[in-house]
């Protein structure tokens, strides 16, 4: 009985572990990393350029959306601009937003840019490109297109690209802040040794990455390894209280 | 000064902890032959050795230095028989659970038990929680015990006091604090703050394992824990041990007692403080723990041994270098003790440096500089302190003359073994192998060596096992 | 066998024969208990002179190692491979993509250039495991931890063609000593 009820619990906490570090981290997110993006031609304000002229002047985070989108295409978007406001206020990065359907023309790209105020701001770029598959394929992204609803089923996908050229980080769905800036980072060459995998069972992390600084930041985790010297203390305290003034030997 | 019921109480610590070393001593010897292919035991008969093994070790001569500073407190302070009772029944009852674990249960997760192996391996179901429920009794009988005579220390001086701080005034001081005192109240600290980590440790680990896979922990976390836990105590065992060759030494060899001084009181408070945070140089090759902690980690293994260490070394040398010497096995065995101890905190110092981290961690250079200062260092201190407290108990003199080819056999028996170590080590072989793959098979004819080396060790503690419990046994007739 | 490892050994030991000379002088110089007392003169300026010199010792030992941690490796460029490392009792699995928990590891061989830059995205799926690099002729050269819930990033340059061989340097359990792989650098 006794047995059976330990087994029982540890294949459940076995199963749990294994469980918990599948969901959450999205490992399409590492596919065409350090590969170089395909030096597509980009069209805006009227004139065809590349985009090898573009990401050499700078890193470059390109966002792949289309205007006729019903779903995830505008809260990403306004996500994306809120978060560069606040992430890159000295303003070193620019923003690629390219339309993946073959449908949008110049005149809706900037009807999009005015819908968000970003038609005057020179670190947003609203771009089409003839060269669509060529781009799509070479970051790793797949948008279907469902006849039934007339949309792309597909995800949100920011790619940031550095000065050479190469993918450094993608971002796949609707991400937190830290996130997107971990993005910037390494759009500007920073190296990070590591990082952890989401983990929701998870209560005492030791260390949360803050994207912003460049370091973890201690989590829960850490207080929990203060606690053993602070306690030792308090234990050092409670028992020097009982201190007798005459020596007792 | 010590009552008989003290005596009793240390000679029977004397003679399970003996007989528990040749036992573990044996094993690492079975070990080292199976690793040199001379003789064939299984993976999991292999690992649940080393997981023994590691434990009986560390436990052992944590409680040897524990016995040790407890019978010599009695010098200055009254410490209660009751705790010292209570943590002998603990230590027996944790360790009989312990052996239970591996060799019946066939649990083998090393003795770092590091997380989430003591949940994945292939060992009997009631493995994991016995052990973890062993660990809980061998950490509340060690808790209870060092508070207990950190309690009594306290009574008797004022913190200030006993961190010695006094001392680092200019002028004389009152109140002179012992150096023995000073050890052992930093020793004893330490010891009380890595035994919570060890608590919080274990309710992590019985969390999950109880939560039903609703809790699950961080691997980096609890691998923190785990090593503020194991190398703390390791390092604090260490510690207790000098505490007593600070007692002993000078008063064996004839000399006057240590007196405390500033760079002492000094060197001692720095390891209070460093000590706490050494054990991150376990973390340096996971890239994940902040670089800040990896640099403290750096500092703190230098600034916790160094200044300790030189400090004891010199006080050492200056009470031997042309000095009139009373020498006997006690003060020879603490003599070559501090060499070993010295040695092996260089191979520490060139392995808790972290480009040579990069390839030296988990090699056979990790056992081999902590066998250094344990084989021949700390275990040395302990034996020292066995062999004056038993001619203390036996009535007989100090004199031993076998002194030199006791130490002479010894010596040989320690170097030759871990030697085979170091150069194994630095050629990058693997520790914690069963057997080696087939570009070390050069290589593994040092481990057979390494496990001769260390039968002519073992031969010499038999010998010394068989004239210290004689004159333990003594304590019992007399009364 | 290379300098390194010998350059540490060599080291060690001289440090070793340093010790013991200055013990074994010790205990040779000390004198019969029933002697005159002699003894060190002026030991406490000698003391403080060690003392200081040591402290020196360590502090250049520091800050000389530090820049030298694997940390810094070839962060400023931009790697010409990425290899992703998936850890699991008893196996490693390597790939260019991405590796799921919940997939077989590709059994394509890895082949990484020589002279560049590579990346190695270490995780585990279980327990602790170590990914560690050894050349051609058993030496370690490079190594970082396979930590479950983490990825930890090695960046590494071979210069010399060849098959390379990782072994696991965690203790991850009864078969650790068979857990291994290779990639080849051309």
């Amino acid at each position: 009985m006794f047995k059976s009820i330990f087994c029982g619990l540890s294949i459940f906490c076995l199963g749990a572990v294994a469980r918990a570090q599948g969901p959450g981290y999205v490992f399409s997110e590492e596919d065409k990393i350090y590969q170089k993006v395909a030096d597509v031609n980009i069209a805006y304000d009227g004139e065809v350029r590349s985009l090898s002229g573009l990401y050499s002047q700078g890193p470059v985070v390109i966002a792949l959306i289309y205007t006729r989108c019903s779903g995830v295409c505008n809260p990403f978007l306004l996500q994306v601009k809120e978060n560069m406001l606040v992430a890159d206020s000295d303003e070193r990065s620019r923003v690629l937003v390219v339309s993946f359907d073959p449908r949008d023309g110049s005149g809706e790209m900037r009807r999009l840019a005015i819908r968000y105020g970003l038609d005057n701001d020179g670190g947003w770029i609203f771009a089409t490109t003839p060269q669509i598959s060529e781009l799509i394929n070479s970051v790793g992204f797949n948008p279907v297109w469902d006849s039934v609803r007339a949309q792309f089923d597909h995800e949100a996908l920011l790619v940031g690209i550095n000065d050479e050229g190469f993918i450094t980080r993608k971002l796949t769905g609707l991400r937190d802040f830290n996130a997107f800036t971990s993005l910037l980072r390494s759009i500007r060459n920073e190296f990070i040794l590591s990082y952890p995998l989401p983990n929701e069972n998870m209560v005492f992390s030791c260390f949360s990455y803050n994207p912003e600084t460049g370091k973890n930041q201690p989590g829960t985790g850490l207080l929990l390894l203060l606690l053993p010297a602070l306690l030792s203390l308090v234990v050092v305290f409670v028992l020097s209280r009982r201190h007798d003034r005459k020596p007792r030997f | 000064m010590a009552t008989l019921q003290l005596k009793k109480l240390t000679s029977v610590w004397i003679i399970t902890i003996l007989v528990l070393f040749v036992l573990a001593i044996v094993f690492g010897i079975l070990m080292r032959f199976n690793q040199g292919n001379a003789i064939h035991l299984s993976p999991v008969g292999f690992y649940s050795m080393m997981t023994i093994h590691g434990l009986t070790m560390i436990g052992i001569w944590f409680v040897a230095g524990m016995a040790a500073v407890n019978f010599l407190l009695q010098r200055y302070i009254k410490v209660s028989a009751g705790i010292n009772v209570f943590a002998l029944v603990l230590t027996v009852i944790g360790v009989v659970m312990l052996w239970l674990v591996t060799f019946v249960g066939e649990f083998h997760t090393g003795w770092t038990f590091l997380y989430p192996l003591p949940f994945r391996g292939a060992w009997k179901e009631w493995a994991t929680p016995l052990f973890l429920l062993a660990l809980g009794v061998l950490g509340i009988g060690w808790f209870v015990w060092s508070a207990g005579m950190l309690f009594q220390i306290f009574r008797k001086y004022r913190p200030a006091q006993a961190f010695a701080w006094q001392h680092l005034r200019k002028g004389s001081p009152e109140i002179e604090t012992p150096p023995f005192i000073l050890i052992s109240t930093v020793t004893l600290i330490g010891i009380i703050t890595c035994l919570v980590a060890a608590v919080l440790l274990l309710v992590l680990y019985f969390a999950e394992y109880f939560s039903s896979g609703s809790f699950v922990n961080d691997a980096l976390l609890m691998k923190n824990l785990t090593f503020f836990f194991g190398h703390t105590l390791a390092n604090e065992m260490l510690y207790l041990g000098l505490a007593s060759l600070y007692e002993l030494f000078p008063e064996v060899s004839g000399r006057p007692k240590f007196k405390m001084t500033w760079y002492v009181a000094l060197a001692w408070n720095c390891t209070m403080v460093f000590i706490l945070t050494a054990f991150f140089h376990h973390m340096y090759m996971d890239f994940v723990q902040p670089f800040a902690f990896q640099v403290i980690g750096q500092m703190a293994s230098y600034f916790a041994s160094v200044p300790a260490a030189a400090v004891t070394a010199f006080s050492v040398l200056a009470v031997v270098i042309k000095n009139p010497i009373r020498w006997s096995l006690t003060n020879t065995l603490f003599f070559v003790g501090v060499t070993g101890w010295l040695i092996g905190g260089v191979g520490a110092v060139i392995d808790a440096t972290i480009s040579n981290n990069f390839v030296l961690h988990n090699t056979l250079w990790v056992p081999a500089h902590f066998h250094t200062y344990n084989a021949i260092g700390n275990v040395l201190f302990s034996l020292a302190f066995f062999n004056w407290a038993a001619n203390e108990f036996g009535g007989k003199g100090h004199t031993d003359k076998f002194t030199r080819l006791k130490m002479t056999l010894l010596i040989i028996g320690g170097s030759g073994f871990v030697i085979m170590f170091y150069i194994g080590g630095a050629y990058s072989v693997p520790r914690r192998f069963n057997v080696y793959p087939q570009e070390f098979s050069s290589l593994s004819i040092l481990a057979s060596a390494g496990a001769l080396f260390a039968c002519l060790y073992l031969a010499v503690i038999v010998w010394f096992l068989v004239n210290t419990v004689n004159k333990c046994l003594k304590v019992f007739s007399a009364a | 066998m290379d300098d390194k490892h010998t350059f540490t050994l060599v080291l060690f030991f001289l440090l070793t024969v340093g010790i013991v000379a200055v013990f074994l002088y010790a205990y040779l110089s000390s004198l019969p208990s029933s002697s005159a007392k002699g003894g060190l003169t002026n030991p406490k300026k000698k003391r403080f002179l060690l003392f200081f010199i040591l402290m020196e010792a360590v502090i250049i030992l520091f800050t000389l190692t530090l820049p030298r941690s694997p940390y810094f490796f070839f962060a400023n460029s931009t790697p010409s491979k990425v290899v992703f490392v998936a850890a699991r009792q008893f196996s490693f699995a390597m790939s260019y993509q991405t590796i799921a928990p919940d997939t077989q590891a590709p059994a394509k061989a890895i082949e990484l250039p020589r002279g560049k830059p590579v990346e190695f995205r270490v995780t585990s799926f279980d327990v602790n495991h170590g990914f560690a690099i050894y050349d051609m002729s058993g030496n370690l050269i490079a190594q970082t931890q396979a930590m479950p819930g983490y990825i930890n990033r090695l960046r590494w340059v071979f210069d010399s063609p060849g098959e390379y061989n990782i072994l696991c340097l965690e203790y991850c359990g009864m078969a650790h000593a068979f857990m291994r792989t290779s990639f080849n650098v051309k």
